[in-house]
């Protein structure tokens, strides 16, 4: 359905499923890179279904977070359920806030979103600390500062598609 | 684009499933679950193993471009660079065979020295050799994935050797990959012969870069730089193989044991090749069944016969 939410009254067209899916897919894939071990790295799979938990809580809800952590698991060797545990805790949380969040700007959306990231983490943490895993560093800190940041720039993108134009013409040819 | 094709449907009232709070206690008891089976039971492991197929895929394929970036920077170095390795690889090559030639004809004298005084052959090495897949990106382990799985023969607890040493040790063993534990990481820990004084004491990963030597006295005979290798003990890794060298003694007075640092001579770092040898007791004769033997023992006693000679020797 079309809706004006936010600050800014714009109309959104429906969200298309396919691109829905293929974003998330896509996330998956950017943190499956093999650009080595650094614990600041932000979780762009983390930040893209916090996204659409909270743009489209009815497409993908927690069961969706779920999976997509098995299969980090699975990626990166660690305990089976890890992620799984921390994107289940991320995504409840995102479904909570998903009503109140969208009426703020983005900036004051990044700074309600941050405590989410850092829960998160901290699951993680715990988890691995708890079955045996090094301490990685203070660094880690910095992956939920980095992933709150990106909140803007991440909406901007995957909310573009909806803000095409219904009709196109000449002058709005997207 | 009409606007008759927008979603007009109102949200549904009444079927909604079950709630968030529900559905998160579901999803985190099955994930406490799965982590209780992963590390106490090991029954998670086809799940595992069906979801790394799945991935292997998409892994091999995130591989290419930086494969590809790394020849087009071979390429723009061009062939003076080239001819350089050329020459460097070599003078390695001639320094190599005079080794190599040496050690051939040391072997042979050895093989009839051994046979001279009636001592077992020592055993030989196979391996599969593999190509590094991917350093796990997980900052809680150090993990990397190589190329060949099962199906290539590779078994869990492995060794993974590269040009300068042992690396780690095979893991967990997927159809077409498996994941190699290093040995900086938290978990590893490896029996090592300090080839100075001969003696023998086990190294652990300490901290994700550097290893350690634990439960070694105050004043044991450890210096800065001594080169610690397989003892041969354990049998999984074969001896002789460089592990690490001595960079700490810091014999604390606070404890009965020093702190000792060790730097291990395979770096993980950049390695793109491994060699994945068998555990040296799979190729052991099988232990002599004990029950089998008491009885053996039991019915022959009368008449006198050594027990311990029935082992099956090959």
């Amino acid at each position: 359905m079309i809706m004006a939410r936010g600050t800014d009254d714009q109309l959104l067209l429906p969200v298309n499923p396919l691109f829905l899916w293929f974003s998330l897919f896509a996330a998956l894939v950017f943190n499956m890179l093999p650009f080595g071990r650094v614990a600041a790295m932000p979780d762009v799979l983390a930040l893209t279904l916090v996204f659409w938990n909270v743009h489209q809580p009815r497409r993908v809800g927690i069961g969706a977070a779920f999976v997509f952590g098995l299969l980090m698991d699975v990626h990166q060797g660690s305990v089976l359920g890890q992620h799984a545990q921390a994107y289940t805790l991320l995504s409840f949380l995102a479904i909570t806030v998903h009503r109140r969040l969208l009426w703020f700007s983005l900036v004051e959306q990044a700074l309600q979103i941050l405590p989410l990231f850092i829960a998160s983490h901290a699951v993680s943490l715990i988890v691995r600390l708890l079955s045996s895993g090094s301490f990685p560093g203070w660094t880690l800190l910095l992956a939920p500062l980095f992933e709150a940041m990106m909140w803007p720039v991440v909406t901007i993108l995957l909310l573009a598609p909806q803000r095409r134009a219904p009709d196109r013409d000449e002058q709005r040819p997207l | 684009m009409p606007l008759g094709t927008l979603d007009r449907r109102p949200p549904p009232l009444f079927h909604q499933g079950p709630s968030a709070l529900t559905r998160l206690v579901i999803f985190s008891a099955l994930a406490l679950f799965l982590m209780a089976a992963d590390t106490r039971f090991a029954i998670t492991r086809p799940l595992r193993a069906g979801l790394a197929v799945v991935l292997l895929p998409i892994e091999r394929a995130l591989q290419m471009p930086f494969d590809m970036a790394g020849a087009g920077a071979e390429y723009v170095r061009g062939l003076q660079a080239a001819q350089a390795d050329l020459n460097k690889a070599s003078v390695k090559l001639v320094a190599q065979s005079e080794r190599a030639s040496r050690v051939e004809e040391l072997t042979a004298e050895n093989n009839r020295l051994r046979a001279l005084i009636d001592l077992k052959p020592a055993l030989p090495v196979r391996s599969v050799a593999a190509g590094v897949l991917y350093e796990a990106s997980d900052p809680f382990s150090r993990k990397i994935f190589i190329d060949r799985g099962a199906t290539h023969g590779v078994v869990p607890g492995a060794p993974v050797i590269d040009e300068a040493g042992v690396l780690g040790q095979v893991t967990r063993v997927y159809p077409m990959s498996s994941e190699v534990t290093l040995l900086v990481d938290k978990e590893a820990a490896i029996p090592v012969l300090n080839t100075r004084t001969r003696q023998r004491s086990a190294a652990f990963g300490a901290d994700g870069s550097s290893l350690e030597l634990r439960f070694m006295a105050g004043n044991s005979d450890v210096k800065v730089g001594d080169l610690l290798q397989t003892s041969g003990v354990d049998g999984i890794y074969p001896p002789g193989i460089d592990v690490a060298r001595v960079t700490k003694v810091d014999p604390r007075a606070d404890s009965a044991f020093a702190r000792i640092a060790l730097q291990p001579t395979a770096s993980a770092d950049g390695v793109r090749h491994v060699l994945v040898l068998e555990p040296v007791a799979m190729q052991l004769p099988p232990r002599p069944d004990a029950e089998a033997e008491a009885a053996t023992a039991a019915a022959s006693s009368g008449k006198g016969a050594k027990p311990g000679a029935k082992g099956t020797k090959k």
